[in-house]
């Protein structure tokens, strides 16, 4: 009964309150493996690729594994932007290839998978549209708002899948057992009692001492013995493992871990020694450890591919209890950080984030993390460029003074006062907003008026008494009109989407359309393995060998030009044909991006028809100018091609505002010709 | 019997590699003119001889009489064949051909300057009993085109007098566009002939072109070779063609071909040609105009015929008599011809240009291919945007349009756009599987028939991916 299979043969898939019967009178301890999606996300800036993760998911089918957190988080709006990974695609293919595990995607409450809070006819679309695909949707609120939870709750339990609402948990004064109970009776008051839920304790900084741990999952389970608990905990501070162990002897039923060659240190504890401890312990432990070798070995084959995108912080660190920064934010910090040239700031914004978090009391969870994260960067790089180090001293001074004083602002000097008004003053929109209650109220009151004062300047009192929203901000939030945003995005894309690559485009517009002209330009990339995908062909003769739909291809470099003008002929062998790609080295690309394009929404910008040359401005009898008016459907200008004329026509009426080429001028399709502002009939 | 010492072909791309097949055949050294930019093109390659004429534009190279005759004379040539467009209906370079005392392989000066000036020519076939459209035969006032399509009913075609192949030709709905349209119809009567007369007729609605292919020797012996149906067309250029037409009953066939082989006796007409109709929907034909030169879409009836309708140019040309007569034609089966231009149907056919990085050519039972290209070879921006002529036979219409379907699934052809995605979508098409087809039928059926996904293949994609990535050593998209 150990290990192996899964819910293979016991249990199919969809019969979800079975599944989680099953797992709560198994009375065994079962886990969750993060390595496609958490893994990635913390350790290696969720640049795995589907070449490389493929081959994990046969071995994670057979591991005894009950779902593989696979989805989700920031994964989606990555795949888009840098791994060129359709979501969808990747969704059917693990679902496809984990037949026996199920699959789990990780939500923002009604943010999703994206940075706003969308309104209810949004979120019903986006998880209608993933629901064939996921089977365990675990959802956070940064503030655990749970009201912020219901709208994926109610789709999600509607459609009969499983729920797995997530606590956030840090470790501060005001996080006791009895906040935690509230937000509990919350949750289970919203999916109507703990049958079909798994409830997560979501450690996503790594920062619960063992007892600590075990002292929550206690306090839970005697309120509700029947509740499966999940405990997710970062590596970070180096605890994970005791801290498991110690929710385990409490009942917590389940964990998330990751592969042991997976494990670095902001993603999960590595699962052989999870297993092995807990089993010394007594715990029966549903997985196949000989899979696990299996997994590892094949991680070992492929994982020296993402060491560039490894943190440049390296190992434990227990200061993660005071600056509580998450897993998958701290490496993507110090990474922003040095593109940003303040690496060396890093030690003084992580001290001032443990300073913050005392001030604005919320969880360091997308978007918390987000925010905390722009804001202390921004207040670190404002203070040092101000007066360097020592005023960086400086105001760590008075901010020690402040909590020596038990947090009175009052009682503090007026200059240390006036530094602290400072404090706040580069304020991002986010931060504002979260202050003003869009995201809902926060889970431990509202900050000091003198925080508002240091946000908003002069006319605090008054944006308070206007615009805060005591609770409820998604009850505000009128439906989106969806036609009108599809609408949109075909008029960007240039034809009609489906259904898929809507919802891509509510999450992530920009994304979703440059995903969808690279698609458009270079096909599904997914089919090139890892290396070649970072690095291309290196060296003449180097060759790689694909499949599409099933037939076999093969390209080979020849050879790779100087870079002449601007312009590298590169010649490769794509299945025995000689072809000479042309690609444009950035700064040519940058220069050709100047040649100005009709705008296609806007009518009055007259584009070019077709590449050519423009022979006539104007019609044989009237030549045209700046200034002049044109009726709707005039011809404002000829250009020749091979013999032929083409009539390029005014779609308005109006007055030539400006004309942008000259005769003789050769055009580009597409390129700006002329402007026409449209009023006059 | 002796034919030509030495034929000299006047122009380039799919006609001019055609044309010098039947020349090898018969032994007859071939000697072609290229410009500038086609250097390397595909009749260069193919021709026992090449000589340069000027540069690339039309005008300073196959449309230079002088350096045209020139290059014939001092490479030896007896005999210019002209093929379609270019110098091949200018009455002008047959003389000066004559002049030379080369062969000009196509009818005489006289009658190509009859027939190459639509209102004479109308009036030499309505004296040989041809029936011709209502017609103003001249036009410079506006208002008289609008007093004559009130007569004869709107809409009405206005054209250059001069020239083929739609250029310039416009389709005039209503009173109010008379004015622009005729102003630019002049501007395209000028530029591309020359000329700037305009005639307008009456538009015959859903009408069907069909046109007869004849050969006729010195001594008044014509014979026709039946139709061709060419009423796919987009902006009054052919783009399918057929053979026979699923419109004419033997009786009908046999009446037309009659008129058409009386008028070119009459008028004394020597080697082949092609006189075109407009066939209504009631069945009346009306005469077009006589075409003086070989047709893009004589293929079809080569198909169906047995004739190889160059060849015997050639011969009639060089003076052989015509043996057989028209009793002895026999047209068999039926076939198509697509044509695939380097043009975007999606974009209103406006043309493309570039280098073709990838040809895969059409093989196999019952198809013919005529091309003018290569891989590696670049389309250039100065010509007929004509690349490729793909053929099919079959023993009915339905076996040609199947083999068809299989020889355009075949063909492929990557750096340009081209028509190929829009044939496929034709030959699907139930209207013309049902033979219900008319000029205006690309027009009606425009955004059902381009409502397909531009496809390039997919490892083409992934390729050029892979090419960024080596040029540049890193992945812009994942750093």
């Amino acid at each position: 009964m150990m290990g192996g299979g899964g819910m293979a043969g016991s249990v199919k898939k969809k019969e979800y309150r079975k599944i989680l019967k099953t797992v709560r009178e198994s009375k065994a301890i079962w886990l969750v493996g993060t390595g496609p999606r958490d893994t990635g996300q913390s350790d290696f800036k969720n640049r795995f690729t589907i070449h490389d993760l493929e081959r994990l998911l046969p071995v994670y089918d057979a591991s005894g594994y009950l779902a593989i957190d696979s989805h989700g988080g920031a994964r989606l709006h990555q795949d888009m932007m840098n791994n060129m990974i359709d979501p969808f695609e990747e969704a059917r293919l693990f679902a496809l290839r984990m037949p026996h595990v199920l699959t789990q995607t990780l939500v923002r409450g009604t943010n999703l998978w994206g940075y706003r809070m969308y309104s209810r006819n949004t979120v019903r679309a986006a998880v209608e549209s993933f629901l064939p695909t996921i089977d365990v949707w675990r959802c956070f609120d940064f503030l655990n708002y749970v009201p912020n939870m219901a709208p994926v709750a109610e789709e999600v339990l509607r459609a009969g899948k499983i729920f797995s609402p997530a606590i956030s948990f840090t470790e501060s004064a005001e996080c006791t057992d009895a906040y935690y109970l509230r937000v509990l009776k919350e949750i289970v008051s919203l999916c109507g009692g703990t049958k079909d839920i798994i409830l997560v304790i979501k450690d996503m900084a790594g920062v619960g001492s063992p007892a600590r741990i075990r002292r929550l999952v206690d306090a839970f389970l005697q309120k509700h013995p029947h509740l499966l608990i999940l405990y997710h905990r970062h590596t970070t501070d180096g605890l994970a493992l005791p801290a498991m162990a110690a929710a385990a002897e409490a009942g917590a039923r389940l964990f998330d871990v990751t592969d042991d060659a997976f494990s670095r240190f902001y993603g999960h504890p590595p699962v052989r020694p999870l297993v092995r401890y807990l089993r010394e312990l007594g715990h029966e432990v549903r997985f196949d450890m000989k899979r696990a070798d299996e997994a590892s070995e094949t991680i070992r084959g492929f994982i020296r591919n993402y060491e560039r995108f490894e943190s440049q912080f390296k190992g434990f660190s227990s200061d993660v209890t005071g600056h509580r920064m998450p897993g998958g934010a701290f490496p993507s910090s110090f990474e922003q950080a040095e593109k940003g040239g303040f690496l060396d700031l890093m030690p003084h914004i992580l001290k001032g984030m443990s300073y913050g978090n005392r001030i604005i009391k919320y969880f360091d969870v997308t978007p918390g993390s987000q925010i905390t994260w722009t804001t202390w960067a921004g207040v670190l790089q404002r203070f040092h460029k101000e007066g360097g180090e020592p005023n960086i001293k400086r105001l760590f001074g008075v901010l020690d003074r402040f909590f020596e004083a038990g947090e009175r602002f009052d009682e503090l000097s007026q200059a240390d006062q006036n530094m602290l008004l400072r404090l706040y003053a580069g304020a991002t929109d986010d931060l504002k907003n979260l202050l003003l209650g869009k995201y809902g109220p926060l889970p431990f009151g509202w900050p000091a008026d003198w925080v508002y004062r240091s946000v908003f300047g002069e006319g605090w009192a008054e944006k308070i008494k206007a615009e805060r929203i005591p609770s409820l901000p998604l009850s505000r939030l009128a439906d989106e009109d969806l036609e009108k945003a599809k609408a949109a995005m075909e008029a960007e894309v240039g034809r009609s989407v489906t259904q898929e690559e809507f919802v891509l485009y509510l999450m992530h517009p920009k994304a979703a359309v440059d995903f969808l002209r690279f698609r458009e330009r270079y096909g599904d990339t997914t089919v090139l393995p890892t290396k070649v995908w970072f690095d291309g062909l290196r060296r003449p003769g180097d060759q790689v060998r694909l499949t599409i739909d099933g037939k076999p291809h093969v390209v080979c470099l020849v050879s790779v030009g100087e870079g002449m003008g601007g312009v590298k002929d590169v010649v490769l062998s794509v299945d025995n044909i000689m072809h000479v790609f042309h690609v444009d080295l950035p700064e040519t690309a940058a220069a050709r991006k100047k040649v100005r394009k009709a705008a296609p929404g806007n009518k009055g910008e007259v584009g070019a028809t077709v590449n050519g040359t423009v022979w006539r401005i104007g019609t044989k009898g009237r030549v045209l100018k700046e200034g002049d008016l044109v009726r709707k459907g005039e011809e404002i200008m000829n250009i020749e091609v091979m013999k032929t004329e083409n009539a390029v026509k005014s779609s308005v009426a109006g007055v030539i505002r400006e004309i942008c080429v000259t005769v003789n001028d050769r055009v580009e399709e597409g390129q700006l010709l002329a402007v026409v502002e449209p009023g006059i009939e | 019997m002796g034919c030509f010492r030495k034929i000299f072909i006047a122009n380039r791309g799919e006609i001019a590699c055609r044309a010098i097949r039947p020349a090898r055949e018969l032994k007859i050294p071939v000697v072609v003119g290229y410009s500038d930019c086609d250097a390397l093109s595909l009749h260069v390659r193919l021709a026992d001889e090449a000589v340069r004429l000027g540069p690339s534009p039309a005008s300073m190279s196959y449309l230079d009489i002088d350096a045209i005759l020139r290059a014939a004379k001092d490479s030896g040539c007896d005999a210019i064949f002209p093929g379609y467009g270019f110098l091949a209906e200018n009455p002008d370079f047959a003389e000066a051909v004559k002049k030379e005392k080369m062969t000009f392989i196509g009818p005489s000066a006289r009658v190509m300057r009859i027939m190459g000036d639509k209102i004479a020519a109308r009036k030499a076939l309505s004296a040989s009993g041809v029936p011709v459209t209502p017609a103003l035969e001249d036009v410079d006032d506006p208002k008289e085109v609008i007093r004559f399509g009130n007569r004869v009913g709107w809409p009405i075609l206005i054209k250059a007098s001069a020239g083929g192949g739609g250029k310039g030709m416009q389709k005039v709905s209503s009173p109010a566009e008379v004015e622009e349209c005729l102003a630019s119809a002049r501007s395209v009567a000028e530029k591309a002939f020359g000329k700037g007369t305009i005639f307008a007729e009456k538009y015959i609605e859903h009408g069907r072109h069909i046109e007869f292919q004849f050969l006729a020797d010195r001594f008044r012996n014509v014979i026709h070779l039946g139709e061709r149906e060419c009423s796919i067309q987009r902006r009054h250029q052919k783009l399918v063609e057929e053979a026979p037409s699923s419109l004419l009953t033997p009786e009908v066939r046999e009446k037309m071909g009659a008129v058409v082989v009386k008028a070119m006796r009459d008028i004394g007409y020597v080697t082949a040609g092609t006189m075109e109709f407009l066939v209504d929907r009631d069945g009346k034909f009306y005469a077009l105009e006589v075409n003086t030169r070989i047709q893009v879409e004589h293929t079809v009836t080569e198909f169906i015929s047995g004739f190889d309708i160059i060849r015997k140019m050639y011969k009639l040309a060089a003076g052989e008599r015509l043996t057989m007569r028209q009793k002895d034609v026999l047209l068999r089966g039926h076939s198509i011809q697509c044509r695939v231009n380097a043009e975007d149907p999606k974009n209103n056919f406006t043309p493309s240009f570039g280098k073709i990085t990838f040809l895969r050519q059409v093989s196999g039972p019952f198809v013919r291919s005529e091309l003018g290209i290569y891989q590696g070879w670049e389309v250039p921006p100065y010509y007929d945007s004509l690349l490729a002529k793909i053929c099919s036979v079959g023993k009915d219409r339905e076996t040609a349009i199947q083999r068809m379907r299989r020889a355009l699934g075949e063909f492929d052809l990557w750096g340009v756009r081209t028509t190929i995605p829009l044939l496929k979508r034709i030959m699907d098409h139930p209207d013309f599987v049902a033979g219900r087809i008319h000029t205006g039928f690309i027009e009606e059926n425009i955004a059902k028939l381009t409502d397909y996904a531009e496809s390039e293949e997919e490892i083409y994609k992934v390729a050029r991916f892979v090419a960024e990535i080596s040029a540049l050593g890193r992945n812009r998209y994942s750093e």
